[in-house]
C-alpha cells in the first residue's frame, strides 16, 4: 500500500467518523494547549507574579553594599561596575543609593529627623515603588541635579500633617528642596520615614551623606536569583576591588516563594498529564472498539488482497491521524491562548519556545498515537479472513 | 498435478471444530477446473458450498487435501503470499455481498486496485469499466449504504472483476437480481472465461443460472458430484 493512499484513506476514515472521535480529540487538544501555555507563559507569569510579590518583601531583590571598616578606605560602586552588573543575564535593573543615616529639617519651629537617601531614577522600578501623589523624579531630574525631594508617607504626615505635600518646599542641609511627590507602593516603615533626593544632588550638596555604596539589583524571576548572586562578585571585581562587598538576599522568603511556585507548577503539570494520559487511553479505547466494530471491513479488505501489514498500517495511521490532528489542534488553541494571555499580562509570547512546543507536541502525538494504537492495530492485522467475514 | 488444469483440488476435507464437537462439512472434494470453464456448484443449504469457495479463495485452510492453482501448491503459501494470491489471482463475490460501509461505490472498487498497487491515474478508467459491465456506472459516487440489494450485489461483482483475476469465485452472485440482470452478469462471466486462463466458479440455487455454465457440480453430504 502506498503512503499517499494510506494517508488519504486514513484521513477519510477519521473524518467520516469524526463524531466518534470528538471526545478524544478534544481531550488531547486541550491537554496539549494547556501544556504549551504553561511551558511558554510560565516565565512571563512568574515575572508578573514576581512584580506583585514585592509587596511581600521583594524576594527577588538583591541588596549589595560595601562594608565600612575603620581601618579601610571607604568603597563605593563605580559607574562601570553598575553597568557590568546590569549586563548579568536575568538582571532587569540596578539602582545605586547613597544614605545619610540622619538628616534634619525645620518646619514651623519644630525639628524633624529622618533618613535621607540619594537615589537614581532606577530606584523606584527596582524597589517596586510608585508615586502616591505627584511624581517620582526621572533620569532627567537626576541628570540636572535638581533639588527635588520625594517623601515617604509617614514622614510627610509627621512634618506637614497631610498628604497634600506636592509643591511645598522643605529645607535639607541649608538648601531648599521642592517636594515633587509622595511615595506609594508597599513600603516598610523605614522607607515610609525616609526622604529621597537625586543621587547627584545629594553628592553635590548634602554633607555627611555616604558615598554611593549601596546597590539594589532587580532579578527577573526567583529562578534567576542564585545564578545572579553567583555572578555578582566577578562582575564587581572586573572593575574594582570586591573585598568589602556584601551581598544580601532574603533567602528564606525566596525559598518559600520557590516552594509555593513549585507546587503550583507541579499540580498544573499533573492535571495536564492526567488529561493527556486520559486522551491516550481514549485513543486506545476508540481504536479497540473500532477494531471490533470494523471486523467485517477488515475481513473484506483482506479478501480484497490486503496484507497484514496493510491493515496494521491503516489502523496505526488512523490512530496517528487522530493524535497528530489533535495535537495540531491543541497547538493552534495554545497559540491562541498565548496571544490572549500575552495581551492580558502585557507581554509577547516567545516564538522560540512556541516552536519548541510545536515540535514537542508533534513528537508527543506520534508517541501517543503509536503507543495507544499499536496493540489494537496488531489485533486487527492478525484477524483471519473467514472469522471476520462470518462475524456478526 | 493436473495437466493444464487451472484449479486442481483433490481429497479436500474441512472439519469445523466448535466448542461442542466437530462438524465435518466437506468430506471428499475432487475438482479440476480448466481455463475457459464456468462451473456451477449447487447443493442444499448448509452443504458447504460457501466453505468450499472460501477454501478456493484461501480464506480458510482445509483440514486435509491438496489444492493447486496453475500447478502451484497454494496451501503452502505464507500469509503474505496468500494475500498476494487473493489480490492478483482471485476475485470473490460474497454471498452476503458485503460492501465497505460508509464508503462510496468508487472507493469500494478502488481498494483492490490500491492493494494491487495500480497507479492512481489508471484507477478511474478501470473502475468505470468494471461498473459498466454491471450497468452501474451512474452510481459510481453513491454511498454504498444507499444502494438497493441488487445494486449492492452488482457492485460486489464489479469489485471482483476490477482486478481482472484468473479465477472468479462467486457465492450466489445473482441471488437478489431479476432475470435480466442475472443474465447480464452471466453474460459477462461467459465473456471473461472465453479469454484464456480464466475460470469462474458460481454457487447458485437457480437451475437456469446453472444451465448457463459449462459444467454443473453438486455438493451433498460433503462429497462433490459431477452433474
Ligand atoms: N466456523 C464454523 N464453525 C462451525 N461450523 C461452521 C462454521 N462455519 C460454517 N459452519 C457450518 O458449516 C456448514 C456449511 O456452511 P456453508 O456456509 O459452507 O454452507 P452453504 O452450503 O454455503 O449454505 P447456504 O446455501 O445456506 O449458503 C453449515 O452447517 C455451517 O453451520
Ligand atoms: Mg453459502
Amino acid at each position: 500500500m502506498r503512503l499517499d493512499d494510506l494517508l488519504r484513506v486514513s484521513v477519510r476514515q477519521v473524518l467520516r467518523h469524526r463524531r466518534r472521535y470528538l471526545g478524544v480529540v478534544l481531550a488531547i487538544a486541550l491537554g496539549v494547549a494547556g501544556f504549551m501555555l504553561v511551558m511558554t507563559m510560565s516565565r512571563d507569569f512568574k515575572k508578573n507574579f514576581n512584580r506583585d510579590l514585592n509587596l511581600i518583601g521583594g524576594a527577588t531583590i538583591i541588596r549589595m553594599y560595601f562594608e565600612d571598616l575603620p581601618d579601610h578606605r571607604p568603597q563605593w560602586f563605580r559607574t562601570e561596575t553598575l553597568a557590568g552588573l546590569r549586563r548579568i543575564p536575568g538582571v532587569t535593573d540596578a539602582s545605586l543609593v547613597a544614605l545619610a543615616g540622619s538628616a534634619r529639617t525645620n518646619w514651623r519651629t519644630r525639628q524633624y529627623y529622618f533618613s535621607l537617601l540619594g537615589v537614581d531614577d532606577s530606584f523606584w522600578e527596582v524597589r517596586g515603588l510608585w508615586p502616591l501623589k505627584g511624581q517620582l523624579f526621572h533620569d532627567a531630574d537626576v541628570e540636572a541635579r535638581k533639588r527635588e525631594v520625594v517623601l515617604g508617607t509617614e514622614l510627610a504626615r509627621r512634618i506637614f500633617g497631610s498628604q497634600e505635600v506636592e509643591g511645598r518646599y522643605m529645607e535639607i542641609d541649608h538648601d531648599l528642596y521642592r517636594v515633587s511627590g509622595l511615595l506609594g507602593g508597599i513600603t516598610d516603615s523605614s522607607l515610609a520615614n525616609s526622604a529621597f533626593i537625586p543621587l547627584t544632588t545629594a553628592q553635590d550638596r548634602v554633607s555627611g551623606i555616604s558615598l554611593p555604596n549601596r546597590l539594589y539589583l532587580r532579578v527577573l524571576t526567583w529562578d534567576d536569583v542564585d545564578r545572579v548572586v553567583a555572578a555578582v562578585p566577578a562582575a564587581v571585581s572586573a572593575h574594582q576591588s570586591a573585598d568589602l562587598l556584601r551581598v544580601e538576599v532574603s533567602w528564606e522568603a525566596l525559598k518559600r516563594v520557590k516552594h509555593v511556585a513549585w507546587w503550583v507548577e507541579f499540580f498544573i503539570y499533573l492535571a495536564l498529564s492526567a488529561t493527556l494520559i486520559l486522551g491516550g487511553f481514549g485513543i486506545w479505547n476508540v481504536m479497540m472498539a473500532a477494531v471490533r466494530s470494523r471486523t467485517r471491513e477488515i475481513g473484506l479488505k483482506k479478501a480484497m488482497g490486503a496484507e497484514d501489514r496493510d491493515i496494521l498500517a491503516q489502523f496505526l495511521s488512523e490512530a496517528l491521524c487522530l493524535s497528530v490532528g489533535s495535537a495540531i489542534l491543541g497547538v493552534a488553541l495554545g497559540r491562541l491562548a498565548m496571544e490572549v494571555m500575552g495581551y492580558f499580562i502585557g507581554s509577547s509570547p516567545p516564538l522560540d519556545l512556541f516552536l519548541i512546543c510545536l515540535a514537542l507536541g508533534l513528537l508527543f502525538a506520534v508517541f501517543l498515537g503509536v503507543g495507544a494504537g499499536l496493540y489494537p492495530s496488531i489485533q486487527a492485522s492478525r484477524m483471519e479472513v473467514v472469522s471476520a467475514i462470518r462475524y456478526e | 498435478m493436473a495437466n493444464g488444469a487451472l484449479i486442481s483440488v483433490s481429497n479436500l476435507a474441512k472439519i469445523y471444530a466448535n466448542g461442542v464437537g466437530t462438524i465435518p462439512v466437506l468430506q471428499k472434494v475432487n475438482l479440476k477446473i480448466f481455463p475457459g470453464e464456468m462451473v456451477a456448484v449447487m447443493g442444499p443449504s448448509g452443504s458447504g458450498k460457501s466453505t468450499l469457495l472460501f477454501i478456493l479463495g484461501l480464506f480458510l485452510h482445509p483440514t486435509r487435501g491438496s489444492y493447486h492453482l496453475a500447478g502451484e501448491d497454494v496451501l503452502k503459501l505464507d500469509r503474505t503470499a496468500q494475500a498476494e494470491f487473493r489480490r492478483r489471482r482471485v476475485g470473490f463475490v460474497f454471498q452476503s455481498c458485503d460492501l465497505l460501509e460508509n464508503s462510496t461505490v468508487y472507493e469500494n472498487l478502488e481498494f483492490p486496485l490500491i492493494y494491487a498497487g495500480v497507479d492512481r491515474r489508471e484507477r478511474p478508467a478501470r473502475i468505470l469499466a468494471a461498473l459498466e459491465q454491471v450497468n452501474l456506472e451512474h452510481r459510481i459516487h453513491h454511498a454504498s449504504n444507499h444502494l438497493s440489494g441488487g445494486e449492492r450485489q452488482r457492485v460486489a461483482v464489479a469489485r471482483a472483476l476490477v482486478n481482472q483475476p484468473q479465477v472468479i469465485l462467486a457465492d450466489e452472485p445473482t441471488g437478489q437480481l431479476d432475470r435480466s440482470h442475472s443474465h447480464l452478469i452471466m453474460d459477462h462471466f461467459a465473456e471473461i472465461v472465453k479469454k484464456a486462463e480464466t475460470a469462474v466458479v458460481v454457487v447458485t440455487h437457480d437451475p437456469e443460472i446453472a444451465g448457463r455454465c459449462t459444467r454443473v457440480c453438486s455438493l451433498d453430504d460433503g462429497i462433490l458430484y459431477e452433474g
